[in-house]
């Protein structure tokens, strides 16, 4: 048959300039192969380095909450949640509680009912107001522990402590311990003498003197 | 600039390497012809690009595939873009592996000295086969579950080792989250980077021996860059126009998630995979069994296509002329399996049926996903199994439709059919013997029971306990049996029909329907609770106008108006179905259960009684919620009405079917 191919030699032989008669393609040929070869990985990459960003530009869809028919919701509007515990249960004498605080938790495609999604300590001296604080540590984000003896919160990661109040007592944390909004309530309405405890659970950003809502 | 490069170029030789990449002698001039191997290094660079996106958003295991496909594809940012170009891209090499391999034979580009090029060509082959293979199971859906499970069966039919095979590649004996987790690696990990190698090697053998050119003379020999060059990036960039269109205006379908108690008729191969689905269906190659038809076959093509360079050198020019026949056949072959799959399928009413249904689950199943509950950590699968929009009408086309029809389907769209009259005939379509239960208990449904009785319920006579009685009847004998044509409601209705539908009544009768239809508590309708509650009047105390003065429904149906009691029995019952809510969730799930019972059609019932041993309590809860629109709300795309099709069949076929007149 006619195809058979000529031998070419190898490819590392043509060292040679091209052979004179082989035009040189005009600077603007070159030009427009190269645009074109640049175009179709760069559509694609950008396509994909805008999917990548997902986590930054996309919005967030609303959810639902399941609570029954004439129940109170379990967290508010405002983003205050019941505790399990009532007032009775916080010591009159100011050792602090350590306290799971559960809500719906939506990951990704799942969302997750009632589910712990946090730890606080709660602390009340005498008839005094209920304190609230995040138990996560405000240096590089450990939990922070009550340490009886020394009656102070110490964090095991890098030694931060804390007194009871929160205030900072060494200068390993950037700030003192993010204190959480306290409300007390009946039957989900604010009632200074109430005996739910409602609380707005947040996180702040770590390693900053400020404290930043994540 | 020049510095710098001449910096890289004592310490990495680069420029050298560049050159020689770009200054590759063409000889004869850059052509379109040369195009298809950089278009097939494209669609895999796209492949990396857009397979490294998807992996940062998938998660293999049976309860998070489907579900983080879902959200790649219906919730991220771009997600369907990203999956689109992944898959018609995927399909894309396929089909330019084809045109590379046809071309690289046509041009006898596989014989000395470079057979051993064509062989590491094959086995890429292989590799990208073996990647959309596994890519295929990945989204964890029914057409990729079973159309999977058709592949892994094949592979057990291997001589000796098949079992192994098939329980090492699912990694297990059956299909589970290893499954997932084995193709997975497969699919992003061993086979990519087998690709790699072995194209590296096939470009570095292919640059050793450079092209297969025809006619040297042809034009001035050129360079790689930029002539070549360009001619490639024009062909890749059309590549990249057609999957990035494919991708936005045809989303490639995620149907419902992979579900081993649902069966799944659609299922089929990718459609580059069908011409072999054919082929095994011949019926001669069926006898010979899948080991034959899937494995030695095949085999044997892939051996004659790896011989091609022998064949050639041994026999010379008669061997490549061998060779190119041998190809344009099996090209031939596949094109025409192909068309001939495509052509039966689409004139296949049953897997037109199953297509259908497939797409209304997988919607249903977005559908569900999409909402303010979102996906339940067990996974979307159980969304449609406690979906009574997706499992009511399945279960009524398996315990219903062989008596009732649904808007004169099955509950799945599909028409009813029975054996022809002779083992010979073909199947007919069958005539239903029980009412047509579309719209059961909607303003029509109560029209139609109040004002055209004996006509909505004339399938009823097709029946053989109809026919039966009749006959029994006619001979003069007594039978009481359910007469629409005779009866008491059948006599009220056409005995007042005239009242029913003078002037006067006109607003009555559409307040007692609106009464009856708001008794069901059917979601998706609001009543006019000021008609409702003078239907209500009309229903227990008859105060109509005219000669229906004082006939009211309460008068025979004794329990209207009321609760459907928790605890039904019979001690109350009267000589007449009970009315209390009639049609409505309580009132069907006991009516299933027990028609035979007093309260509702006594000795005279002919319908089939469902005990909990023929209808599970959760099944007949999934058919009642359907049949009493007791889900969450659809947008899908429902079955088609059929009923006047029905109709129409029945009418042109067979004689003495009785069918009620006019639209209902
Ligand atoms: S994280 Fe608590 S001390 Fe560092």
């Amino acid at each position: 048959m006619t195809s058979t191919s000529p031998e070419i030699p190898a490819a590392g032989s043509v060292d040679l300039p091209i052979s004179v008669e082989t035009p040189r393609r005009s600077l603007l040929v070159q030009l427009i192969t190269g645009m074109l070869s640049f175009l179709i990985i760069a559509v694609p990459s950008t396509l994909s380095g805008l999917f990548f960003l997902d986590p930054i530009l996309r919005k967030r869809k609303a959810v639902s909450d399941d609570t029954a028919d004439g129940e109170v919701p379990r967290k508010d509007e405002a983003g205050f949640i019941r505790l399990d515990v009532t007032k009775e249960a916080v010591p009159q004498d100011g050792t602090p509680l350590s306290v799971t605080v559960n809500d719906d938790l939506v990951d990704a495609w799942n969302m997750f009912r009632d589910v712990p999604v946090g730890s606080i300590w709660l602390r009340k001296v005498g008839d005094g107001p209920i304190l609230a604080f995040n138990s996560i540590c405000p240096h590089l984000g450990c939990s922070v522990d009550y340490i009886r003896e020394e009656n102070e919160f110490y964090c095991p990661c890098h030694a931060s402590a804390f007194a009871l109040d929160g205030k900072k007592m060494n200068d390993i944390p950037p700030r003192d311990l993010d204190v959480l909004e306290v409300s007390m309530r009946t039957h989900g309405q604010q009632d200074a003498n109430g005996h739910e405890i409602w609380v707005k659970f947040q996180n702040f950003q770590r390693a900053t003197s400020d404290k930043i809502v994540i | 600039m020049i510095a710098l490069i001449n910096w890289l170029e004592t310490r990495t030789g680069v420029k050298a390497l560049m050159h020689e990449a770009f200054n590759e002698r063409v000889p004869g001039g850059a052509r379109w012809r040369y195009v298809w191997g950089s278009t097939l290094v494209f669609t895999f660079v796209l492949q990396m690009i857009t397979g490294f996106m998807l992996w940062s958003a998938y998660s293999p295991s049976t309860r998070t595939a489907w579900e983080s496909v879902y959200h790649i594809q219906h919730e991220m940012f771009l997600g369907n873009i990203i999956r689109g170009l992944h898959h018609y891209a995927a399909q894309g090499m396929v089909v330019l592996m084809a045109i590379h391999l046809i071309q690289v034979i046509i041009d006898g580009a596989y014989k000395a000295p470079r057979e051993v090029n064509f062989w590491l060509g094959i086995v890429l082959m292989m590799i990208v086969l073996g990647l959309s293979l596994t890519g295929y199971l990945l989204p964890w859906d029914q057409k990729g579950y079973y159309a999977t499970q058709v592949t892994t069966n094949i592979m057990s039919a291997t001589p000796v080792v098949g079992r192994e095979v098939q329980v090492l590649a699912q990694g297990g004996s059956d299909y589970g989250h290893l499954t997932l987790t084995r193709f997975f690696a497969m699919h992003a990990g061993i086979l990519p980077t087998l690709l790699v190698g072995f194209l590296v090697l096939h470009i570095y053998v292919f640059r050793r021996h450079g092209l297969t050119v025809h006619d040297p003379k042809r034009a001035p020999d050129t360079t790689f860059w930029p002539d070549q060059v360009l001619k490639d990036s024009v062909a890749c960039l059309a590549v990249l126009a057609v999957v990035l269109l494919l991708a936005m205006f045809r989303a490639p379908e995620l149907s419902a998630p992979a579900d081993p108690a649902v069966k799944f008729d659609a299922a089929r191969p990718e459609w580059y995979f069908l011409f072999l689905f054919r082929f095994l269906k011949f019926h001669a190659v069926e006898s010979l069994g899948v080991t034959f038809g899937a494995i030695i076959v095949p085999g044997i093509i892939m051996g004659i296509i790896a011989a091609m360079p022998i064949t050639a050198k041994v026999l010379g020019n008669l061997g490549h002329t061998l060779n190119r026949a041998f190809t344009w056949a099996l090209a031939l072959g596949v094109v025409v399996l192909t068309l001939m799959a495509f052509y039966e399928d689409a004139n296949n009413v049953e897997h037109q049926a199953a297509l259908t249904e497939a797409h209304r689950d997988g919607q249903r199943a977005i559908e569900l996903s999409t909402g303010p509950d979102k996906i339940p950590v067990e996974g979307a699968v159980t969304l449609l199994r406690e979906d009574p929009f997706t499992h009511g009408p399945r279960l009524f086309a398996q315990h219903c439709s062989s008596c009732h029809r649904f808007n004169g389907h099955d509950g799945r769209g599909s028409l009813v059919t029975e054996a022809g009259k002779t083992d010979e005939a073909p199947s007919v379509i069958a005539a239903p013997t029980a009412a047509d239960l579309g719209g059961f208990g909607n303003r029509q449904w109560m029209t139609a029971i109040v004002m055209d009785y004996s006509n909505h319920f004339a399938w009823m006579k097709n029946s053989t306990w109809f026919r039966d009685a009749q006959a029994k009847h006619a001979a003069g004998g007594t039978v009481d049996y359910i007469n629409p044509d005779s009866s008491e409601m059948a006599d009220w209705t056409s005995g007042n029909l005239d009242a029913l539908k003078s002037a006067d009544n006109a607003d009555n009768v559409k307040a007692l329907v609106e009464f009856l239809a708001a008794e069901t508590g059917h979601a998706g309708t609001t009543y006019d609770a000021a008609l409702v509650e003078k239907g209500r009047d009309l229903a227990i105390k008859g105060s109509w106008a005219g000669a229906l003065n004082g006939t009211s429904c309460a008068s025979c149906h004794d329990t209207i108006g009321q609760d459907f009691p928790t605890q039904p029995d019979d001690s109350t019952a009267s000589s007449y179905p009970t009315l209390a809510k009639y049609a409505s969730l309580a009132w069907l799930k006991d009516f299933i259960r027990h028609p035979d019972a007093a309260r509702h059609y006594g000795a005279k019932n002919q319908m089939v009684v469902y005990s909990s041993q023929k209808l599970s309590d959760e099944n007949l809860d999934l058919l009642v919620r359907w049949m009493t629109n007791d889900y969450t709300a659809s947008t899908v795309h429902d079955y088609q009405d059929q009923l006047e099709v029905l109709k129409a069949s029945l009418a042109s076929n067979a004689s003495g079917v009785a069918a009620p007149k006019g639209n209902k």
